[in-house]
């Protein structure tokens, strides 16, 4: 039993490393602190992501809609109904779960590989389309300003207090999906990804698991866009275009796909790197495509799987032991 | 007590349509508790049709399937493997990225009562339920002397290996009826005699019924109560293996395709 | 209102004419490879600039820029085969889908870091004229896109049918193990469909550039248009494509004057959803048998 309870634990002093990120923001200057703040951004968003993609299999390109739609969300909500920000955060991620149950009608219909990732494609420019033309709800084409953010009346003035909130969201998004996939659930997508028919031979509803799948990836997402409208602080259609796609993309290839760890690997190397050549246009597609080419040549499991050779905690494991 | 009377798997003129092919025809059999009945055919018989008929995958044309006295062919494939039918795939179903531990906690699926509510928050219940179907799924490997494979991914097993693991997979929820399609396939002769000697031990001693798809036809004759012959999709025999062996019927049905 | 209808229709025709010489470069590819080339609007745009290059910065004629142009993009497409796309082949359709974007990406990202985001004009190697017959006027863009494209599929079919290589592609379409049973080097000839897929692209890249706009976001612009027309003739069928593009040109103009302007930039989206929810198979196709 000993044997069996290590894993455990090590998983649970894994969990320190976040804490030890506590410590960070006096070290860091006002423009590393957003750096680091977008990479807790974009962990939710891997999560979720990788979730459709990587475990249960889907090449579905709607997750920058999912992203969009709980950004939008959230800053209309506080915008036009003067909500504060904490209490957007449930229906930006309602919002995304709702929008992550149409975009799995595809699939349930028996749209599969390429033909899912053509329609949900069209679904991601399609709502693109939207924020440009529900001018009144979102300002249109030149964005819209997105009012302060509190918590609880704590006002997130400064890039130190948006890093704490956003720390402990990314965290929760993190430890509930690693329960959702270290369960029945988690293993349900995984059989699905690999055999659909022997998937429901093991009495696996998978229509459901379908549904709850996309579902679940754009309620995380969601609450990653509302985490993005914050820290921004102006929405506009241009942030969910097909660039934001491939940069999604590249989190969850680059960190290693059907892996937790490496959707928040692939948020930290994708999301600080580039941020140094932001000011040149192009050269971001550029970067992107490049690794993306070079991960699938030559690592195709992402950096999570060097990091699996070095302790057995990196490893993906479907059950709770 | 009709349910004892009754067999446990009973199709009645059961016929699968593909276009205008009758891929299976009007073909009635039974299959009773304990007993090992085996589906054999020339290739192109219509076995695995029928296989996918009572697991669900292919919808009949006309017939009845009954299960325990239960219609079950309008239901979908996991309400019928919830009800207790199992099976085991031609080219190996098992999940290829999962551990052979986690494959069987597959198998487990139906009989896990956690819901993602439970799951997420890290309830109490959840965790226990998932806990409990762990340590069932080790000492069913443990019970096949495979316990030593459960953190290898599936697709790193070898085929004998993989044939166990699927085998227990299917078996985890202590099913009433298996559903083997051509387990011996690829596997050595020593390999393949410890398989059928699996096969008739879980029918005799645990009372599983097992249906079984096999072109290795010494196997068939060795395990089997029961065989039944499709040519065509139309039954041809259906009899105890020495009678069948001597059917004039089924000599002309395999000789006849060379 | 209905005075305008064949208006439409011919200014329908002419950009369903694009889309449909694009869908059917992306399904010659398709048809030879079964890959969807999630990379290949990005090759449209850059046998766009590639033109761009040799008629403005070369100063060469346009119909040898052309032709250059799209030898040029037949060896990148070529080239994208054999390095990026050949060694995984035999991998999860993500991952081909996946490398084709990521490589279309690096094109767009190059256009975008040498030419910026600002439009260009490719000068037109013809008088912008146009003529009326009855009430209708044809313009010189619409003449020039819709006779080239005919042009093209001309040439197309009667390399298909009439010549030993087309028959040997329609075999190929037809089998590919039977391909190479009989002894065609399949791995050649998928990289010669990409070539000759990328070629074709750069074509419908100059008429887009010459009658629509040159910027680096063509690509991925036609590259959904393409696939809505792919879509709506039934994906994989050569035919379908360009009654599909055809098609899509006309239904955007007639819902963009009759309904609103703002639905001419969703149409292709929406016809994409629709038909894959309603009809998988395209409006010409037949149901593909569903296998276990």
């Amino acid at each position: 039993m000993a044997s069996e309870a290590a894993p455990r634990r090590a998983r649970r002093r894994f969990l320190l490393l976040p804490a030890l990120l506590l410590a960070l923001p006096p070290f860091l200057d006002q423009y590393q602190q957003y750096v680091v703040n977008l990479v807790l951004v974009y962990i939710p968003v891997g999560v979720g992501f990788n979730l459709v993609v990587g475990n249960l299999g889907q090449l579905a390109f709607s997750n920058v809609a999912f992203f969009g739609i709980g950004a939008y969300t959230s800053g209309i909500l506080m915008l036009k109904l003067g909500l504060p920000w904490w209490a957007t955060l449930p229906p930006a991620g309602i919002m995304g779960a709702l929008a992550g149950g149409a975009a799995s009608v595809p699939a349930l219909r028996g749209v599969r590989s390429f033909y899912l990732a053509v329609m949900t494609l069209a679904f991601g420019e399609l709502m693109r389309w939207s924020y440009i033309r529900l001018e009144s709800l979102t300002g249109g084409s030149m964005g819209m300003a997105v009012p302060s953010a509190d918590v609880f009346g704590w006002a997130l003035a400064t890039e130190w207090r948006k890093f704490y909130v956003f720390l402990a969201l990314a965290a929760a998004t993190v430890i509930a999906t690693d329960r959702l996939l270290r369960s029945r659930i988690g293993r349900a997508f995984m059989a699905i990804k690999d055999n659909e028919t022997a998937a429901a031979a093991m009495g696996i509803a998978t229509s459901g698991y379908f549904v709850l799948g996309f579902a679940w990836s754009g309620f995380v997402v969601g609450i990653g866009g509302a985490m993005f409208a914050v820290l921004v602080g102006h929405l506009s259609p241009d942030s969910f275009d097909l660039i934001e796609l491939i940069l999604q993309f590249a989190i969850i290839m680059v960190g290693g796909l059907a892996s937790l760890t490496g959707s928040v690997l692939g948020a930290v190397v994708i999301t600080a790197t580039p941020q140094i050549f932001a000011n040149f246009p192009g050269f971001q597609e550029l970067i992107f495509g490049l690794l993306i080419v070079l991960v699938i040549l030559f690592l195709p499991r992402g950096l999570a799987s060097l990091l699996a050779r070095l302790h057995p905690v990196f490893r993906d494991q479907y059950y709770d032991g | 007590m009709t349910a004892e009377a009754a067999p446990l798997l009973d199709l009645a003129e059961v016929t699968v349509r593909f276009g205008g092919l009758k891929a299976v025809d009007a073909v009635s059999f039974a299959v009773a508790a304990g007993e090992v009945c085996a589906l054999i055919g020339p290739n192109g018989a219509g076995k695995t049709t029928l296989f996918n008929a009572v697991t669900g995958n292919a919808a009949i044309a006309a017939g009845r399937i009954r299960f325990r006295g239960e219609d079950i062919q309008n239901l979908a494939p996991h309400e019928i493997a919830a009800r207790g039918i199992r099976r085991t795939f031609q080219n190996g179903g098992l999940f290829g990225e999962l551990t052979a531990l986690e494959n069987v906690l597959c198998g487990l699926h139906a009989t896990i009562a956690s819901g993602v509510a439970g799951v997420v928050l890290g309830a109490k219940r959840a965790r226990a339920v998932e806990r409990a179907a762990t340590e069932r799924a080790r000492r069913l490997l443990d019970l096949m002397e495979i316990r030593h494979l459960e953190d290898r991914p599936a697709r790193e097993l070898s085929g004998g290996q993989q044939r166990m693991v699927e085998i227990v997979r299917a078996l985890a929820t202590d099913p009433p009826l298996l559903l083997l399609d051509e387990p011996a396939v690829g596997l050595a002769p020593p390999v393949r005699a410890q398989l059928g000697a699996l096969i008739r031990r879980l029918a005799k001693e645990t009372g599983l019924g097992i249906l079984l798809i096999e072109h290795a036809i010494e196997l068939v004759m060795n395990v089997s109560d029961r065989v039944v012959v499709l040519n065509y999709g139309a039954k041809i025999a259906d009899a105890p293996p020495a009678a069948v062996r001597a059917d004039r019927a089924v000599l002309e049905a395999y000789l006849g395709h060379g | 209102m209905l005075i305008v209808l064949p208006q439409l229709i011919v200014g329908g025709i002419a950009t369903g004419m694009l889309y449909a010489l694009i869908a059917l470069s992306m399904t010659v590819v398709y048809r030879a490879t079964t890959i969807v080339n999630f990379g290949h609007g990005d090759l449209v745009m850059a046998g766009a600039y590639a033109i761009f290059v040799f008629t403005a910065g070369l100063a060469l004629p346009f119909l040898p820029a052309l032709l250059l142009a799209a030898g040029l993009l037949f060896l990148l497409g070529f080239g994208l085969h054999r390095l990026l796309m050949q060694p995984i082949m035999s991998g999860p359709h993500l991952s081909l889908a996946m490398m084709a974007l990521a490589a279309g990406n690096v094109l767009r990202g190059a256009a975008r870091l040498e030419w910026g985001n600002e439009t260009l004009a490719l000068a037109r190697p013809y008088a912008q004229t146009s003529f009326l017959l009855g009430q209708t006027v044809f313009t010189m863009d619409d003449i020039v896109t819709t006779g080239a494209v005919l042009l093209l599929l001309l040439a197309l079919f009667c390399v298909l049918h009439l010549t030993p290589a087309g028959k040997i592609i329609q075999a190929v379409f037809q089998s590919q193990r039977g391909a190479a049973l009989v002894g065609i080097n399949v791995n050649a000839f998928h990289g010669v469909m990409w070539g000759t897929g990328a070629a074709l692209g750069a074509i419908g890249g100059a008429l887009l550039a010459l009658t629509v706009t040159l910027s680096p976001d063509i690509g991925v612009w036609t590259l959904l248009r393409a696939f809505a027309a792919m879509t709506l003739g039934g994906f994989g069928s050569l035919g379908g494509a360009v009654i599909g593009g055809i098609l899509l040109g006309v239904m955007e103009k007639l819902l963009g004057f009759y309904v609103s302007t703002a639905f001419i930039d969703i149409t292709a989206y929406v016809v994409t959803i629709l038909v894959l929810l309603v009809r998988p198979q395209g409006l010409f196709g037949r149901p593909a048998a569903r296998r276990i």
